[in-house]
């Protein structure tokens, strides 16, 4: 009677992984527009996406890049990120992002590994204490949309840099004069099929903007 | 959610685990509570490989089933400790660390036992026990209505003097008076009690029955 059955974390967790039920892959094409085509964009998503009629989400996001480097290891054993909203009150988004996978090359979109964790406001300072170190950061501003289980977000990228003028405000400075769009599901293991849902909807977002399977390897060093 | 007060059970007669939880289980029930269930609160720690730093780092991760859906870590410096409370994900997380932290197995420890419910109190009795072998017994009190240890503690310590005699002294226990690791300036027992309270005074326990090389008797009986 002492000790009842009660199944530990680790045993739910070991459940759910092997139940797959754990989101833990994202499907992902990227784009990019120019400013002056993005309200277009804009119109066409609203038409398309599940949100109508709340409007686009907006969302203002500063994101801090971490790597976690073991000794005498020139590549980084874990790149992680933080995302905090600078717009509304909402735990910070821990997330690990791996390797794209080296897939079969008819594969319609990226699949890499992530894992997103809310947590609480400590995970910096938390983080910096574990040993990773800061790669680059900055703010991400624009709007997101939904479609079914695809999540499709137009933002602008700024860089960090210069005083604040009033708490809670920072300098920030246009990284290019295009937008970045992306289109992605977090989904478990083996739902492939997802990819051809994705394919079809980026299909309709052309001549706008022409989501691709970026392939990081090619674009050199970029951490 | 309210504040909780963690206390170990002295064995001074040298009984089993499942003894001294049945002899408690009988005096909290004689006072009226129901048992609901059970409870759970385990702790694993990770070090940080020699060549990470000079100082090694430690990694603690915590889980409770009073929060099933949350992660504790509290990760120990050396000067400082950091405290992070997350989803369940972070556990898949802290297996990626492998190459810098690793886990030494033996050393995962848990407090497991049933847990009651009498009126505002839940009262929880947790066998402490590290990869198999018993090492003592914890009483976890909590009262739901208030949220600021000062303002209750009296009414815990009469509570739990009720049942467990006078192993439970009139003082607040250290871990509410000494200036917290985390926030210097502020005394814990004027705060309002959060989730990682009740976890960071797990781990100062656990910590305190890693340390002692002798369990207090032979091996547990399940």
């Amino acid at each position: 009677m002492a000790t009842g059955n009660i199944t530990s974390a680790i045993d739910s967790l070991s459940a759910a992984i092997h139940c797959n039920i754990i989101p833990q892959h994202e499907y992902l094409l990227q784009g990019s527009i120019l400013d002056s085509q993005v309200e277009h964009l804009l119109h066409r998503l609203k038409g398309l996406c599940d949100n109508v009629d709340a409007g686009p989400e907006p969302f203002h996001d500063h994101e801090v890049c971490f790597s976690l480097r073991a000794p005498n290891q020139a590549t980084p054993t874990l790149l992680l990120r933080v995302r905090k909203a600078n717009d509304v009150d909402a735990p910070y988004q821990l997330r690990y992002i791996g390797q794209q996978e080296v897939g079969d090359r008819t594969r319609p979109t990226l699949v890499r590994n992530s894992l997103d964790i809310a947590c609480t406001s400590t995970v910096v300072e938390y983080l910096q204490e574990l040993g990773c170190r800061i790669d680059f950061e900055y703010t991400n501003r624009g709007y997101m949309f939904r479609k079914g289980r695809m999540k499709i977000t137009v933002s602008k990228i700024f860089k960090m840099g210069g005083i604040p003028t009033k708490p809670g405000e920072t300098y920030t400075e246009a990284i290019s004069q295009s937008y970045l769009v992306e289109l992605s599901v977090l989904a478990p293991t083996g739902q492939d099929g997802i990819g051809k849902d994705m394919m079809m909807f980026a299909e309709q977002l052309k001549p706008l903007v022409q989501l691709e399977k970026i392939d990081y390897k090619r674009l050199g060093n970029i951490p | 959610m309210g504040v909780t007060i963690l206390q170990p059970f002295p064995n001074l007669e040298n009984k089993t685990g499942p003894s001294i939880i049945d002899f408690l289980s009988k005096r909290v029930i004689a006072l009226g509570a129901q048992q609901v269930g059970h409870f759970l609160v385990d702790c694993e720690t990770y070090t940080s490989v020699p060549q990470m730093s000079v100082q090694p780092k430690v990694v603690h991760v915590l889980h409770n089933s009073e929060h099933p859906a949350s992660v504790f870590s509290i990760l120990e410096t050396g000067t400082k400790q950091i405290a992070l409370v997350a989803d369940l994900l972070f556990d898949l997380l802290i297996l990626k660390m492998t190459p810098a932290y690793t886990s030494k197995k033996q050393t995962k420890i848990e407090s497991k036992g049933p847990r009651f419910e009498l009126g505002d109190f839940v009262i929880k009795l947790g066998i402490v026990s590290m990869s198999q072998t018993f090492k003592g017994v914890m009483v976890e009190v909590e009262y739901r209505p208030c949220l600021i240890p000062s303002m209750c503690w009296d009414l815990i310590r009469e509570f739990m003097q009720g049942f467990m005699g006078s192993h439970v002294t009139n003082i607040i226990p250290p871990y509410f008076t000494t200036p917290s690791m985390m926030a210097p300036n502020q005394n814990k027992q004027n705060d309002i009690y959060q989730p990682i309270d009740t976890v960071q005074q797990y781990l100062e326990h656990f910590s305190n029955y890693r340390k002692l090389s002798n369990p207090p008797i032979m091996g547990m009986r399940n």
